[in-house]
């Protein structure tokens, strides 16, 4: 490299390209880059668009086996559904644009993974999402939630694709970042799946959808960055969301597809026509010849380089034969929208840029696409010695244990996000047999087959804090938890995209904590059997701030989130958490660890939660979930539900009030063998259900109980029976299921 | 009669999104030979349809006024000659507000008063059980179906709401789990509760929550599969 050729352009003039990024392109170029291509080195070599961090680490994860049809690397991952249908799903992350604007980042936030889906020619049925702002007393916190959840629903509910599930979080962490996750699941025909890698020499490239504008520019590079103290002036990255124009998109698509009218096909998301130009390109192996003067504008005299940075949404670039393009034209016509040749598809490895009828630029496909990789410095973090085990007798026992119960369950992590979901279309499609506010939600292929009993199960979940407090376990618990959901319900976890959301991969303690919690991840994977076939990591979660004469950076908790899929074979058998027959028996199935560290009753009630969580024992974690499902699967078990946050209190509260039907409650009346009360009622995460059954369980089925027990060396014990409205642990709970009820659905 | 040879036109406008859900529960649960109307399809007139569907959705993504594009469409003088000559015509929820916009029904949709979009389930008092919609439900029974819209707080002049009760053009009414009708139990704050209203000669019904969400049992209520047997019925008895 040349050394003595120092650029003295100024940080800022540089688009987030750093000094030896900027000197690599030069001497790549043989010169200095002029704007147009600093541009799109700038998107194509960003951190969003290229993972240079964090490639080297998901590159590790295990990404076939099972159902996995097609895992990561295209637009989505798709999955086998048997009888000739597929399943394409991922989850993505909007969490820059949505702190700048978050209506219009949420909304295309949402838009965006559903394109990513309905690119492949899948019809996207069901959209998650994963939400997490800042502390719930936070002044800003009411304005973030209300505007993010009226942004997601805006453009899914407009889409008319349903939004079944998700989770919110509140923690101070995210005060000046908050992470908006997006999940899209779509169904396809397996023969009738669409990439972006299939290119013929002699096809014609057609831009389709919107026109272009000024919205967006420079999108990919802002969500590389941090966050400085003048966030404001960010605001023109961020795209303004259509979602009229995308159902239309998405309309014209799929029936352009139905009609084999288009070969190869690529969104325009992050960095919009520059990327989906060149990876189609470079997936294809081929070349392309794009035409400027093509492009439809919405703003007259736009630039080159503000073409190709523009992340305009609902746009996509397509290949097609020469000799289809009028069928196709007539399909984008019938549904109002721009369908224009914008070039060809070429066999020299180049993009030829034609601008003013003239040969504008031509760059070479393989110094843009193959930007660098990195294997960042990793130390572990500091704080990390200080997190010890808990000793919970150098904390003192709450007198009354009622009015711990009652702040548990009301606090807004715990509390039922009811106003939430029900801003969402959760019932179109006519495929939702169990909607949000459980633990997975599940649906079925409504289709036009009228017995189409097979269904399909959907959980989004992770912990930040306990990745905080031990990385390696946040990553895994939060594929286990995902399965414990869908186990819950009776399904068969079957494979995940996972959403990693970090702060500066620079800072050497972040990608100690990205690298453990990718191990965490592929560990749980592995052995739950559940590939990674989609994702997306979102780095620079973090704000310079300043208090007063000093600064500071406000990073989030590492924020590992996994979305999940399962199987089941008949819909009707799903199991949902909640009781459903007074006298009906409770039991544990597992056993209880009992460690309060990082739990939700030490931050809240001893406002000291940095304690070590209980490690995860996957060998025993796969071994529960298969007998559960055994249990499940012969028709013994009338309700389960896993314990998490909150602890075993908050799985059996929950249980009580959540049938639509009626309230419940319960007498436990259990040996708690050594345990302290508040380490019974209220650790997390244990590898444990709450199950409901008749007293056949313990009765006529009892032979057959112990055997599937046996064989999978699991222990079943009864603790209570359901009751009316009354909750009773042991002498130490005694409170009524109504004052629960009504402050569980209306704390936040 | 065999249902088969009931045939249902949905009409599909730029942004309909129930049309799909609409046509499977008319073909697949009921048996009814359902297709779809484009909004700009080149038909003379409806006279081969024996009802007409205006499915919920964002017709032209409800930017301006919901369903004020919708009505202003080519399809929708085809309708309103279709039901101007006593032809059956439901509009659901995106269609309910099209029909109010196209004058076929009268009264406008504000914003709810939640100021928020609202899916959840409600419970329906049936008011009228003489009309094509309603003539297979029990007068006064309790109908559990979803609803899910932004726009569907029902307002009128209290000269329209006379007439709509001279005429009990008020077929439904959002009501508790038992039937009483509640503040509580309305959920977008629509004038008197009211869900569904039906024009002076019962031929046009217009309603907020979702029949075709809420016609098989594995979605947790059959009732809305009585709106569309009341229809079968109907004809198959004309």
């Amino acid at each position: 490299m040349n050394k003595t050729k120092k650029t003295n352009k100024p940080a800022e003039k540089l688009f987030g390209l750093s000094t030896e990024e900027y000197e690599k392109i030069s001497e790549l170029l043989g010169r200095e880059p002029d704007d147009f291509e600093l541009g799109i080195f700038s998107a194509m070599w960003s951190e969003h668009c290229s993972y240079k961090s964090s490639k080297v680490y998901l590159k590790t994860l295990p990404t076939e086996g099972g159902k996995v049809l097609i895992g990561p690397g295209e637009n989505a991952g798709v999955v086998d559904f048997g009888d000739g249908d597929v399943l394409v799903f991922k989850m993505e992350s909007h969490n820059h644009p949505s702190f700048i604007e978050p209506f219009q980042g949420s909304a295309t936030g949402v838009g965006g993974i559903m394109r990513d889906i309905f690119t492949m020619g899948a019809r996207p049925v069901a959209n998650l999402n994963s939400l997490r702002f800042g502390s719930f007393s936070h002044p800003r916190t009411p304005y973030y939630l209300s505007e993010v959840v009226k942004g997601i629903g805006f453009y899914g509910n407009c889409m008319g694709v349903p939004t079944v599930g998700g989770e919110v979080v509140f923690d101070e962490c995210y005060n000046d970042n908050i992470l908006v996750n997006a999940f899209t699941i779509g169904i396809a025909k397996k023969d009738g799946i669409f990439l972006s890698s299939k290119c013929e020499i002699g096809n014609i490239v057609v831009y389709v959808g919107s026109a272009t504008g000024m919205d967006g520019i420079h999108g990919a590079t802002m969500a590389s960055e941090e966050f400085d103290l003048k966030k404001n002036k960010k605001r023109s990255t961020v795209q303004v969301g259509d979602p009229f124009t995308e159902k239309l998109l998405l309309e014209a698509c799929l029936e352009a597809m139905e009609k084999k009218l288009i070969v190869s096909i690529q969104d325009m998301g992050a960095a919009g026509l520059t990327s989906s130009s060149f990876e189609m390109a470079d997936k294809s192996g081929k070349g392309m010849i794009i035409n400027l003067d093509s492009i439809p504008l919405r703003t007259a005299g736009m630039t080159p380089v503000e073409m190709m940075l523009s992340e305009s949404q609902e746009r996509m670039l397509l290949a097609c034969e020469k000799e289809k393009f009028s069928e196709l034209k007539g399909v984008f016509d019938k549904w109002g929208l721009n369908c224009v040749i914008a070039g060809e598809v070429i066999k020299e490895k180049v993009v030829r840029f034609y601008y003013n009828s003239k040969i504008y630029k031509t760059l070479d496909v393989d110094v843009i696409v193959n930007g660098p990789e990195y294997k960042r410095p990793v130390k572990s973090p500091a704080y990390l010695k200080e997190i010890k085990p808990l000793k919970i007798k150098s904390y003192k026992m709450p007198g009354n244990l009622n009015d711990i119960a009652l702040k548990i369950i009301t606090n807004p992590n715990i509390a039922s996000k009811k106003k939430v979901y029900t801003q969402y279309d959760y019932t179109i499609g006519t495929g939702t047999v169990v909607p949000p506010g459980f633990s997975a939600a599940v649906l079925r292929v409504s289709g036009n087959r009228l017995n189409q009993n097979k269904g399909f199960l959907l959980n989004v979940s992770g912990n930040s804090k306990y990745t905080y407090l031990d990385p390696f376990t946040g990553g895994a618990l939060a594929v286990t938890e995902c399965a414990r959901n869908i186990t819950a319900c009776g399904g068969s976890p079957a494979a995940i995209t996972d959403c990693l959301n970090f702060a500066s991969p620079e800072d050497p303690e972040t990608m100690w904590q990205f690298s453990s919690a990718v191990e965490g991840i592929k560990s749980a994977a592995i052995k739950l059997n559940t590939p990674v076939i989609s994702g997306n990591v979102s780095f620079y979660n973090e704000t310079a701030k300043k208090d007063g004469d000093r600064t500071y950076v406000s990073k989030i908790y590492p924020t590992p989130v996994i979305g999940m899929l399962g199987f089941i074979d008949d819909v009707n058998n799903a199991v949902t958490p909640y009781f459903k027959d007074e006298g009906d028996e409770i039991y544990i199935l597992g056993s209880l660890n009992g460690n309060l560290g990082g739990s939700l009753y030490m931050d809240i009630i001893h406002n000291d939660f940095r304690q070590k969580p209980s490690a995860l024992d996957l060998d025993y974690e796969t071994r529960l979930q298969n007998c559960l499902r055994s249990l499940i699967a012969k028709g013994f078990i009338k309700s389960a539900a896993d314990i998490s946050e909150g602890g075993i209190f908050t799985a059996l509260a929950e249980s009580a009030i959540a049938n639509p039907k009626r309230t419940f409650g319960f007498a436990v009346d259990y040996d708690i063998n050594g345990l302290r009360a508040d380490e019974f009622l209220f650790s997390e995460f244990e590898q444990a259900f709450i199950l409901t059954a008749d007293k056949e369980l313990n009765g006529a089925h009892k032979a057959a109980v112990k055997k599937i027990l046996g064989e999978y060396g699991i222990k079943l014990e009864k603790i209570g029976t359901v009751k009316n409205n009354e909750m009773k642990i042991n002498g130490i709970i005694n409170l009524k299921s109504d004052t629960i009820k009504e402050g569980y659905y209306s704390a936040i | 009669m065999d249902n088969k040879k009931i045939k249902a036109g949905i009409t599909v406008f730029p942004g309909s999104n129930c049309d799909y859900d609409v046509y499977r529960v008319l073909n697949a649960v009921f048996g009814v030979s359902a297709s779809f109307i484009w909004h700009k399809d080149k038909v003379k007139n409806l006279k081969n349809f024996d009802f007409i569907v205006i499915p919920g959705g964002f017709s032209y993504g409800d930017y301006l006024r919901s369903g004020a594009l919708a009505a202003r469409s080519p399809v929708m003088e085809l309708v309103k000659d279709y039901a101007f000559g006593g032809g059956i015509v439901l509009g659901i929820c995106n269609g309910f507000q099209i029909l109010l916009e196209a004058g076929l029904l009268d009264g406008v949709m504000l914003t709810n008063d939640s100021l928020k979009f609202e899916c959840k389930d409600v419970y329906l008092s049936t008011l009228n059980t003489d009309t094509p919609f309603t003539c297979a439900v029990k007068k006064n029974s309790v109908l559990k179906m979803p609803i899910a819209h932004h726009d569907g707080n029902y307002f009128a002049t209290d000269k329209i709401i006379d007439g709509l009760n001279k005429n009990d053009g008020v077929v439904f009414k959002y009501c508790d789990e038992k039937g009483n009708l509640s503040a509580g139990s309305n959920p977008n704050g629509s004038l008197y509760n009211i869900a569904g209203i039906s024009n002076e000669n019962s031929n046009v019904m217009g309603l907020m929550p979702h029949p075709e969400r809420s016609s098989e049992k594995i979605l947790g209520s059959e009732d809305g599969g009585h709106i569309f047997k009341s229809i079968i019925k109907y004809i198959k008895e004309k």
